[in-house]
């Protein structure tokens, strides 16, 4: 029992990791754009299968791979944004969801009639397993646990103290005010968008190794994705941290103690439940 | 006679012509698979005509109306299956449960603005697709419920025949219309636009902001249900696929392609919906891809939707049209 425990709860941190890594991207873009980038599931997908072409059919590294992956999925999102958010940036904020609806319709056919629907799994080079206590992990599942940790940090250490991230604080905060104090608000939106879809790209890429990419993947990532969010706070990168991992530990906790079938519902209800006595989330302002 | 504005007539002319088309549409000598398309679109009207209170009138966009469109389904097929009552007795008690669900799905979401509330309906939309795929015992999950009886012959008229039953529910569809654009012109139609316009205002003028979000919730999800009510024995087989937040937010499109707080947006939104994928089908791989770049075009160029466009188009007509005589009487003016 308590060596079930501890299985459930790492296994709980390394999805807790996979939530955060997607989550914080969808609250970087949402906290200083107020987009609801519903297409980020899909720009993690195509993440996972970029990676995918590069390490089973090219035969690059893995880690570098996954680099490659991060840039060219930078480079994705700024496009999105460029050719399709954009344009709605002054509609009501319902037309940038539709948007971002034609979006997930178009990648996520395109990538099906190319790779076909089934799934792909991406070769690891982690394949070695440790036992701490009673659980058993393998090194894969730790690399997430330490890539989450390194890039969340990176991020944090990037928005308080540098420049830029200072600039994209400031644009978050008020978007007029910023353009007057002379920020280029464009800089911040690639930056935003550039940051957020690298780190689905590195999501993308290492849930592909742990377990499959699929082309319909994306929507059920941006649904939970955003049930993270919404739990801890939209925008708030603290929210995000906590809220990935309060979802991930209820899913394994919950499948151990009640049932594995009802893994899905714990995570919406547990939003659910926080947002009916904090409709702002954990970590939000107003709820507005 | 009394005057008639001429935008009212032509409105009342088009009106009655629709009417009299879709009474006389099983005759014209479409194909059956064309009827099943119209009767299908006659019963997302209905379910989108509902979420126009709450997303069109009050400018609250919620996600979960698949799921209410689930509940009229599952619970009519139960009552009918299951506990073996008939169609018509089951049609009331089915609206209260779908009235009640809304009201525990609206009453938290509501609390909250904006994404917020659109995120949390979705939520509710997740939990509640769930939930149907997984109480097996109830809803029979993946493999849904088949052999849905269609509605029980009521004086004399047999809906075992489908042109019986498209007539049945165009009037359903038609009494929908109806009430929706009675509540569009009442008291009540108004507090809720003025919700949607500012509800700062709205709540210094005395309108009371939950009692009348949460009503608009309710009626939204009442007319839902109602229409998964009658999607259950027409089709004669329901699962959770077409109750999943894709569904909602189809609807969701539906009403902002058609234009959203009109009465007319929902009806043309609801057709488009239904015709466009299976026109599409020409291009079968690359279907669902044109069908997404047309929903971004869509939406960043026609943002008012196709009802919008019309009323732009006709507005510049008539301003062609009625231009010479203006400028008439500005040479008048002047000769004078």
């Amino acid at each position: 029992m308590f060596g079930e425990l501890t299985q459930q709860i790492l296994n709980g941190l390394v999805m807790g990791s996979y939530y955060i890594l997607i989550a914080v991207g969808l609250s970087i873009v949402f906290g200083v754009l107020s987009i609801p980038h519903f297409a980020h599931g899909s720009v993690v997908m195509v993440g996972g299968y970029v990676t995918f072409i590069f390490v089973n059919k090219l035969g690059v590294p893995f880690i570098l791979a996954m680099l490659i992956s991060m840039i060219l999925c930078a480079a994705f999102g700024i496009l999105l944004e460029r050719s399709a958010y954009r344009p709605v940036r002054n509609a009501p904020p319902i037309n940038a969801f539709i948007v971002a609806l034609g979006l997930v319709m178009i990648i996520d056919n395109l990538m099906t009639s190319i790779f076909g629907a089934n799934q792909v799994i991406i070769k690891s080079p982690f394949k070695s397993t440790y036992t701490i206590g009673s659980a058993h992990v393998t090194s894969l599942r730790l690399f997430m646990i330490g890539a989450c940790v390194v890039l969340v940090a990176a991020l944090i250490i990037f928005m308080k103290y540098t420049k830029l991230g200072k600039a994209v604080r400031a644009t978050s905060q008020n978007r007029e005010a910023s353009l007057i104090v002379g920020i280029n608000t464009n800089v911040v939106t690639a930056i935003v968008f550039g940051l957020g879809s690298a780190f689905g790209a590195v999501a993308g890429s290492l849930i592909g190794a742990l377990f499959a990419v699929y082309p319909t993947m994306g929507t059920f990532i941006t649904q939970k994705g955003f049930a993270v969010l919404i739990l801890g706070g939209l925008g708030s990168i603290p929210g995000a941290i906590v809220g990935g991992l309060i979802i991930g530990l209820t899913e394994n906790l919950g499948s151990m103690f009640i049932s594995s079938e009802y893994k899905d519902v714990f995570a919406f209800l547990i939003m659910i439940i926080i947002l009916i006595f904090k409709p702002s989330g954990l970590f939000g302002g107003k709820g507005k | 006679m009394m005057k008639m504005k001429k935008s009212v007539l032509s409105k009342r002319i088009a009106v009655v012509v629709l009417i009299l088309l879709s009474a006389a549409f099983p005759y014209l000598g479409f194909s059956p698979y064309y009827l099943h398309l119209v009767t299908l679109s006659l019963i997302w009207i209905i379910m989108t005509e509902g979420l126009n209170i709450i997303q069109g009138f009050t400018g609250y966009v919620s996600i979960a109306q698949a799921s209410f469109f689930g509940i009229g389904a599952y619970a009519s097929s139960l009552f009918v299956l299951k506990l073996g009552w008939t169609f018509w007795a089951s049609l009331p008690v089915v609206l209260i449960i779908v009235a009640i669900a809304g009201l525990i799905v609206g009453y938290p979401s509501l609390r909250t603005q904006g994404h917020y509330f659109s995120i949390m309906t979705l939520a509710f939309c997740m939990v509640l697709w769930l939930l149907m795929l997984t109480l097996h015992n109830l809803t029979g999950g993946e493999e849904g419920i088949s052999q849905i009886p269609p509605p029980e012959a009521i004086f004399g008229i047999d809906f075992t025949n489908r042109v019986n039953l498209y007539y049945l529910i165009l009037i359903v569809t038609l009494i929908t219309i109806f009430i929706i654009y009675r509540i569009k012109n009442s008291k009540v139609g108004r507090a809720m636009e003025t919700i949607r316009e500012n509800e700062q205002l709205a709540q210094a003028i005395g309108i009371s902001l939950v009692r009348y979000k949460t009503l608009a919730f309710v009626i939204s999800a009442m007319f839902g249900g109602l229409a998964g009510c009658f999607f259950a024995p027409y089709m004669r087989f329901i699962n959770p696929s077409t109750f999943g937040a894709d569904y909602s937010m189809n609807a969701i499109l539906a009403i902002i392609m058609g234009g959203s707080g009109t009465i007319g947006g929902p009806i043309i939104g609801s057709f488009v919906m239904n015709f466009l994928p299976e026109y599409l089908r020409v291009v079968e791989s690359l279907r669902m891809v044109i069908y997404g770049l047309l929903l971004v075009l869509i939406t960043i160029f026609m943002p008012q939707g196709i009802l919008g466009v019309v009323k732009q188009v006709s507005a510049f007509v008539m301003k062609k049209v009625t231009k010479p005589k203006d400028t008439d009487t500005d040479t008048k003016k002047t000769v004078a």
